[in-house]
């Protein structure tokens, strides 16, 4: 998202200007950029991440005002979503419920950080899979071993891991689209 | 609500309804604010009697009071809009306070040992501590109030910078009252006055700031 910041910078100038396309472009571009932040520091809230990116949208664009041209608008923006974030933090902590904010890599490796949970969240599937299918995916499609190996580590047939592989394969297609809706 | 719908509607409305007069609203604050200070210094305080005879060391103290509020001040005006580095500036509050201290110590040692705790405590209850944080207080309110229109996302150290320029206004009115002149008592008592002042801000800027 930081590498974005020219492009950023003029969606939302234009937007500014008036144009509601660009001003759209804008929040879209800049949702994923914060969901990702949000998601790299908040591993043990991870409910309140989309709350969170809400309601960073709706700071900026009431507070659009308070941008400084000369300055990044990706610096401005996440200056506030990390208020905001800190803000919800605080909120919480008054009801008596404290989440751990996660040491996480700062603006600009948010990249990493979404691979980190796109990997989580892929093992997390993988445990819903049936073992046999569990495991021929792990041998084959992760760590990347012949699928002699890998037959001859799950003393099964080297057809079977192909098999068993291709349906979890699709079985985790299925969750994924499952779990991102339509 | 969906983020994608969250999105639509906040489209549909791309420019700021005004430009805001960020400047003009903050000088209008501060003035409005020092009149206050000012009036409640007259209320309840009065202006010395022999302020006419002692005007250049009067001016001199509230000179002294304007300069570590204008320290504060490129603080406060940089954390007033997210994402701009604050780099040097919290320093330069810190290192005029730090200025005070020297000025005051300097001005100790220049003193006759026998004069030196009465210059230093100007010969009872430094005063200053609570009426310069009473006169700084409509300042900071109405520093509050505006700060918390814009965006801070920094809140303790806004209301520091809130309470140092609130601090330095403060003691620029109380200037005209107080009547301890010796450099000692002001660069240390005045110092320590707007430094509380800071602290304050920071205290109470954390919540109230909040937007």
């Amino acid at each position: 998202m930081v590498g974005d910041e020219p492009k950023l910078k003029a969606l939302f100038l234009a937007g500014l200007a008036g144009d509601e396309a660009s001003h759209r472009a804008f929040l879209r571009e800049i949702a994923g950029g914060l969901r990702a932040y949000f998601r790299g520091r908040l591993r043990h809230a991870l409910d309140d991440v989309e709350d969170l990116v809400q309601e960073t949208l709706i700071a900026v664009h009431t507070r659009r005002d308070s941008y400084d041209p000369s300055y990044p608008v990706t610096a401005w923006v996440y200056a506030i979503g990390r208020y905001r974030m800190i803000d919800m933090i605080r909120r919480k902590k008054r009801r008596g419920i404290s989440i751990a904010l996660e040491d996480a890599p700062e603006v600009g490796e948010a990249p990493e950080a979404d691979a980190a949970i796109a990997k989580r969240d892929l093992n997390k599937l993988l445990e819903t899979l049936p073992q046999k299918q569990r495991e021929a995916i792990r041998l084959v499609k992760l760590e990347g071993v012949s699928v002699k190996e890998a037959a001859d580590a799950l003393a099964i047939s080297e057809s079977d891991v192909k098999i068993s592989a291709h349906r979890g394969l699709k079985a985790l297609t299925a969750l994924i689209r499952g779990k991102e809706g339509p | 609500m969906n983020t994608d719908d969250l999105i639509e509607a906040l489209a549909r409305d791309p420019a700021p309804a005004e430009t805001p007069k960020h400047g003009e609203r903050a000088t209008f604050t501060v003035l409005l604010g020092t009149a206050a200070a000012l009036v409640l210094l007259l209320l309840f305080w009065g202006v010395r009697p022999d302020i006419v005879n002692k005007m250049p060391i009067v001016i001199a103290k509230a000179g002294f009071s304007a300069f570590l509020a204008a320290a504060a001040a490129p603080l406060l005006l940089r954390l007033a809009r997210p994402g701009r580095p604050v780099g040097w500036r919290t320093g330069l509050l810190g290192l005029a306070l730090l200025g005070g201290v020297i000025a005051a110590s300097v001005a100790l040692f220049a003193t006759p040992a026998a004069e030196r705790m009465a210059a230093w405590t100007g010969g009872g209850f430094p005063w200053c501590l609570l009426i310069i944080p009473t006169l700084a207080a409509p300042i900071a309110a109405g520093l509050m109030w505006l700060l918390r229109s814009m965006a801070p996302t920094q809140l303790e150290l806004t209301g520091a910078a809130i309470g140092g320029v609130a601090g330095g206004l403060g003691a620029m009115v109380y200037a005209l009252y107080c009547p301890v002149d010796s450099a000692a008592f002001v660069a240390t008592w005045y110092s320590v006055a707007i430094g509380l002042c800071a602290v304050v801000g920071a205290l109470i800027g954390g919540r109230i700031l909040r937007w």
